[in-house]
């Protein structure tokens, strides 16, 4: 099923994270804990969604030489549009999500899966690949999320597991995310090289 | 060159389209947006200030310092503070009552870092500022407990709750 392939192929296989290795800004800046990881992987998830699915559907009509700039102007939009549209009538959880919103725009997984996939794909497969990257990336950015929330602060989802004084604080500081980022890199690909 | 301009207006017409829904968004949704910040920080100050039922915009002091009022009554001051911390600005909305004690505190924005910084906004930090007067040292390390690992932000935060004291005593004679 070809369908199939488009929707997990971005799950394990091409994970945007961990086998891609794009996207890496936003998940080094907001996997400190287990809650701005999910936060930001449902955000991402919903542009990067509409933004395969625009993408597929305008392809048709975008010359090649100026798909790039077009990519962007259709991220933006949507960026922006989500960002005042949760402003406004979902408070709650803009002041959850808000903060990761505009970071979006600067995440390279979405003009990736524009250019590589959206750009040469019909919408619905397009939009699955939009499903299976999200869920890709909120994979791996959760578990980031995980080990440097329990690590680092000794919770996890904020929910205490032990005192804090006992946590590796350097878990939730910028190197802990190289580390864990560089970790899980290596777990994966000696996963991949077991199954070959 | 013709092809120049033909992808010229392609980009154009993407352009128009994307500032046209752009604009109608922002039209449609910025009057709920300042009215929702408007109802978050008024129930910001009454987490500060619960005594108070409404506030008042005071027009005094270098600070926004907003009068506390239950019914007609004058009850308190809220105080907002922007004191410089480790990252950057950090947002401090203080309650103050009648006789200049704290009577609540409450971090707004803060940009410390996460950790070590960030726990100036949890509850067992701010908690040692309550029933604090200017009559009280207010320092880290001194009748304040600073945060392991944080003493520029915990500094930061004892600076703003002496400004915002000040800013309310110098507000308190301030018509209603």
């Amino acid at each position: 099923m070809n369908l199939w392939k488009d929707f997990n192929q971005g799950i394990v296989r091409e994970n945007p994270v961990l086998r891609l290795m794009i996207g890496l800004c936003p998940v080094l800046a907001v996997s400190n804990n287990a809650t701005n990881a999910l936060g930001m992987s449902v955000a991402v998830a919903f542009v990067l969604v509409c933004s395969n699915w625009v993408v597929a559907l305008i392809r048709k009509v975008t010359p090649d030489e100026i798909r790039i700039p077009i990519f962007i102007i259709v991220i933006s939009t949507f960026v922006t549009v989500c960002d005042y549209v949760m402003n406004a009538y979902y408070p709650a959880l803009y002041a959850a999500l808000g903060v990761f919103v505009p970071l979006i725009v600067v995440n390279c997984i979405i003009l990736g899966r524009a250019e590589a996939f959206a750009y040469r794909n019909p919408v619905l497969s397009s939009i699955l690949d939009g499903i299976g990257m999200s869920l890709g990336f909120a994979l791996a950015l959760v578990s980031i999320g995980v080990i440097r929330e329990v690590l680092g602060a000794g919770s996890v989802f904020g929910v205490p597991l032990f005192s804090s004084a006992q946590a590796a604080t350097i878990m939730i500081l910028p190197p802990g995310a190289f580390i864990t980022i560089g970790l899980l890199m290596a777990a994966m690909n000696k996963m991949e090289n077991k199954v070959q | 060159m013709k092809k120049i301009v033909k992808l010229g207006m392609i980009l154009a017409v993407f352009c128009v389209l994307s500032a046209g829904i752009l604009a109608a968004v922002y039209l449609f949704t910025q009057p709920r947006i300042e009215s929702n910040s408007k109802s978050a920080f008024i129930s910001s100050m009454r987490e500060v200030l619960p005594e108070a039922n409404s506030f008042k915009s005071l027009k005094c002091g270098e600070g926004k310092v907003y009068a506390g009022m239950k019914g007609k009554e004058r009850v308190g001051a809220a105080v907002l503070i922007e004191q410089r911390g480790y990252g950057g600005t950090i947002e401090i909305l203080v309650g103050i009552d009648l006789a200049g004690t704290i009577k609540g505190m409450k971090i707004l924005n803060h940009r410390e870092t996460p950790g070590l910084g960030a726990g100036i906004s949890a509850p067992g930090f701010l908690k040692q500022f309550m029933g604090k007067t200017t009559k009280d040292p207010i320092e880290a390390k001194n009748d304040i407990e600073a945060i392991t690992g944080a003493t520029i932000s915990s500094r930061a935060v004892c600076v703003g709750a002496m400004k915002a004291l000040k800013e309310a005593e110098g507000c308190a004679k301030e018509n209603k």
